[in-house]
């Protein structure tokens, strides 16, 4: 085929990835400045004096930032845990079988995940409230169950249509129990796909901002709340240290999953969420 | 009417050890339907693609009679390519599949639609025109991909495995229908595969590539009578084969001195003979014989031999001097005019 | 055991918890639209929050901002993420690194990146420094009004940074299914590259596309958190809008909160049901 010189291609290529990477991690870089900053006035392109206070203050216990992280991780955790305990015999049941009524689940299983949390969060808040949910931690976890769960389900349901069922078959006529089938057979089998899905939606958790607001009414201060309100006053370094906290675990997740990610990385994007 | 010429060419891939192709040297004559025939790996489909433009050689030329068409891009190569898997394009009908060349070159709808109904008319589907790919068969798909490559009168037509992806039946369909265009158009057809049979059956010239290079190029016939080495002859199922030296006419062997056609070469060789040509029972070269299994395989049977110590197989008719049981005396005949002389292979004293 | 009790009994608990949680969420929000709120002494349903929200001028232009906003992110983020995705499915050196700086945007929260693009792009932000050093402006006041701005520029640029990436691996996942066989089939019919992309490549891409960006504007239709840091005043979000009627100590304006979200909700539905079947169809 006639190409132009490759390696001037390959430049070329190069320099478009750059832009397009330099892109993505500019606005992180405001944020990683401030963190360090004391004192950033206009038109300072560089703060005036680099300072670790913001974030001694960030780690100081009685700030809360420890607290609220600490709290986002146990909600996140719950929430990921009840999600693969309810979304695994699901994910299997789609996945694995064609039956009458497949459509109506899928699509209740759709509308969640896709429906922007503002559709439902109104009237989850008078049901909760009902029921003595509102400003619990418990309220908040079954609120991120709503994007979470369908999160699961749905890459779970990739997995499993993915695995042969004829794999069961032949392990239980080689003598295995239905339990023993599943310890040694299934689970192995889809084990990659559910510790995906399951990094995955800890993160789906772990982001949520409008659902924890709402169901949380402030006395449940997770990480993007807290990060907001020391945003809106003013705090923009302190702001800045919890932002590159908040991104941690989806950077470690991340290297987790690299190679799930961009090799087949079907499973994931079936359920991916913008 | 085209020759398609490959000079040199050579290509090794990014990373690769191995070079997939050294050197290829090979003419597709005007007109023929050419096989190119080999086990996986030995270069067939890269030869393919480098023809086609989809990748760039490392050195060589292509050329289509005089013109090197190396540097040109695949779109302006005059050659169209059939894919192992027909890869129809599943957002067009079987009709816009068919019409897509042509509309990338420009034409006219009308004089496009002429074209495609006639196209499928003469591969038999008129009737699936309005069809999406989805709703074809494997044989009715394949067939479409044939006429969507046919459609642009090429000046080479390149098939990769085109039966490979059918059942039995569908195999021999479609190897008719692709024997029966090549012939009414005339177009310069070279066919990719790696089963001597389907070579055998589909094309006019063989061209046999192992390990990179081309080891034999000639007619079907040839591979199985005068192939050109032990490794050639083995990959046509050849299996008998006897170091020797051969003298004034006679071969001398560990089974004696036996008479062979005039005009092969003298000196230190390989004799080989097809299992089909040996006979059983008393001809020239008879050699005694002791039966050391008889294998039943329907349209032929095939007969263990021990010879001086020596294995030999035979392919012979099922009724041919049957019963045999193993232990029988025979006496086995080696006609001279099936005799071939191999080189030595290297190392060998 | 049937197959039937089987697939029953695996699905009950996530249906049961999802139902619980979502229809009744939905349920609840619907019923109250319609102005049954018996804690208010509401007790008789009727279309009133309906009649005063699609009377109001307050709501059609948060309506239209909303729109503008959701329509502008997703058309330019898939238009750039196609791109992308193009450019990452070649083989050259550094794109590993690349990949992966494309993936860690997709699991940076949207809070993050709406703050991040504050420090950037607000008067006195990092780059209205750069037009300073750079001796473009005199002060902060000349550098244009990119966030919390009229045309909420700021929350689209927020969207296309977070959601060009969310595209093109979906692209790109899909990219990788293809092969590159039928864009090989095309040129060595006579198909030129640029036509090979065009007429065959695109084609085979769309629905994944279509369905991605379905996505993109659903959420970018929909989500609070981006145009409460982003967002201008007066006319503010619809999710914004709906939030304040929701929280306001008038209680008499939840019903109209209720009715907002319901209008969000049915568009992002509508939207993704005909993508759904525009997919479903020309995946025929």
């Amino acid at each position: 085929m006639m190409r132009p010189d490759p390696r001037r291609a390959d430049r070329l290529r190069l320099l478009a990835g750059l832009a397009l990477a330099g892109t993505l991690i500019l606005p992180l870089v405001p944020l990683a400045l401030w963190s360090v900053a004391q004192g950033w006035r206009f038109p300072h392109l560089l703060p005036q004096a680099w300072s670790g206070r913001a974030w001694a203050h960030a780690l100081d216990p009685a700030s809360g930032v420890l607290e609220s992280l600490a709290l986002t991780t146990l909600i996140a955790l719950a929430t990921t845990f009840i999600a693969a305990l309810v979304g695994v015999p699901a994910g299997r049941a789609l996945g694995l079988y064609r039956f009458r009524g497949k459509g109506i689940v899928t699509l209740l299983l759709l509308a969640p995940a896709v429906l922007p949390a503002i559709a439902v969060v109104f009237g989850l808040h008078g049901v909760f409230l009902r029921l003595g949910l509102t400003g619990t931690v418990a309220g908040v976890i079954l609120a991120h169950l709503v994007p979470v769960l369908p999160y699961m389900t749905l890459v779970m349901a990739a997995v499993f249509a993915r695995l042969d069922p004829e794999l069961e078959a032949q392990a239980r006529t080689l003598g295995a129990t239905p339990f023993q089938t599943f310890r040694c057979v299934t689970l192995p089998a889809i084990l990659p796909g559910l510790m995906t899905a399951g990094l995955f939606a800890f993160l789906v958790s772990w982001s949520q901002y409008l659902l924890t607001l709402a169901i949380g009414g402030g006395k449940v201060q997770t990480l993007p709340l807290l990060m907001f309100s020391f945003s809106s006053a003013g705090r923009n370094d302190i702001t800045g240290a919890i932002a590159l906290i908040y991104i941690l675990p989806g950077l470690l997740v991340l290297i987790l999953t690299a190679r799930q990610v961009t090799g087949r990385g079907a499973a994931l994007t079936q359920g991916l969420r913008p | 009417m085209t020759r398609l010429t490959l000079k040199g060419l050579a290509k090794r891939y990014a990373g690769a050890g191995q070079a997939a192709l050294h050197g290829l040297d090979l003419t597709v004559a005007s007109g023929s339907l050419t096989a190119l025939l080999g086990p996986s790996g030995s270069g067939k489909t890269t030869t393919m693609k480098l023809i086609a433009g989809l990748i760039a050689p490392d050195a060589g030329d292509i050329r289509l009679d005089d013109r090197s068409i190396r540097d040109l891009p695949p779109e302006r190569r005059g050659v169209a390519m059939v894919f192992q898997n027909p890869l129809l394009f599943p957002h067009l009908t079987v009709a816009g599949n068919v019409g897509f060349g042509l509309r990338m070159r420009g034409l006219a709808p009308d004089r496009i639609a002429a074209s495609v109904a006639a196209m499928l008319a003469r591969v038999r589907l008129s009737d699936l025109a309005d069809r999406r790919p989805a709703q074809l068969s494997g044989g009715q798909a394949q067939r479409v991909a044939l006429a969507r490559a046919l459609v642009l009168r090429p000046e080479v037509l390149l098939l990769d495995e085109p039966l490979s992806s059918l059942d039995a039946t569908l195999r021999d369909e479609m190897r008719g229908l692709i024997r029966d265009l090549q012939r009414e158009t005339g177009i310069t057809t070279l066919v990719v595969t790696h089963d001597q049979a389907e070579a055998v059956a589909l094309a006019d010239r063989i061209a046999l590539l192992l390990d990179g290079r081309l080891v034999q190029h000639d007619r079907p016939e040839a591979f199985y009578r005068r192939p050109a080495s032990e490794a050639v002859a083995r990959f046509f199922g050849g299996v008998n084969f006897l170091p020797g030296k051969a003298r004034g006419g006679r071969f001398d062997c560990a089974l004696g001195a036996l008479d062979l056609a005039p005009g092969l070469p003298e000196g230190p060789g390989l004799l080989t003979i097809r299992p089909e040509a040996i006979r059983l029972g008393p001809g020239p070269n008879p050699l005694p014989a002791r039966v050391q299994a008889v294998t039943f395989l329907g349209t032929q049977t095939r007969v263990d031999l021990g010879v001086e110590g020596f294995a030999l197989q035979a392919l012979v008719a099922p009724e041919a001097g049957l019963p045999l049981s193993p232990g029988q005396e025979v006496t086995v005949s080696l006609p001279p005019s099936a005799l071939w002389l191999l080189p030595r292979p290297e190392g060998a004293a | 055991m049937t197959d039937r009790t089987r697939i029953a009994l695996l699905l009950a608990p996530a249906l049961l918890l999802l139902g619980g949680l979502f229809l009744s969420g939905l349920g609840l929000t619907l019923l109250r639209s319609f102005r049954y709120f018996p804690a208010l002494g509401l007790t008789e349903p009727d279309l009133g929050a309906y009649a005063a929200i699609l009377t109001s001028p307050g709501f059609l232009r948060s309506l239209g901002l909303s729109l503008w906003i959701a329509s502008a992110s997703t058309v330019l983020a898939a238009i750039l993420a196609l791109v992308a995705a193009l450019l990452l499915r070649q083989s050259f050196p550094g794109r590993a690194l690349i990949s992966f700086l494309v993936q860690l945007n997709l699991t940076i929260p949207h809070v993050v990146g709406a703050i991040g693009i504050l420090y950037l792009l607000s008067q006195s932000g990092a780059f209205a420094r750069l037009a300073h050093a750079a001796g473009l402006i005199a002060g902060p006041a000349d550098f244009p009004v990119l966030v919390n701005d009229p045309f909420a520029i700021g929350i689209i640029l927020l969207y296309v940074w977070k959601e060009v990436p969310f595209i093109a691996l979906i692209l790109l996942a899909n990219l990788q299914t293809l092969g590159e066989d039928h864009e090989s089939v095309a040129r060595s019919l006579g198909a030129t590259r640029w036509q090979a992309f065009r007429h065959v490549l695109l084609p085979m891409l769309a629905p994944g596309l279509a369905a991605a960006s379905a996505l993109v504007f659903a959420f970018a239709f929909g989500a609070y958190e981006v145009p409460l840091i982003l967002g201008q005043h007066a006319p503010k979000a619809l999710p914004v809008l709906a939030w304040q009627a929701w929280t306001d100590t008038d209680l008499a304006t939840r019903p109209e909160a209720m009715a907002m979200s319901i209008v969000i909700a049915a568009i992002g539905l509508a939207l993704l049901a005909l993508v759904a079947r525009a997919v479903r169809q020309g995946g025929e």
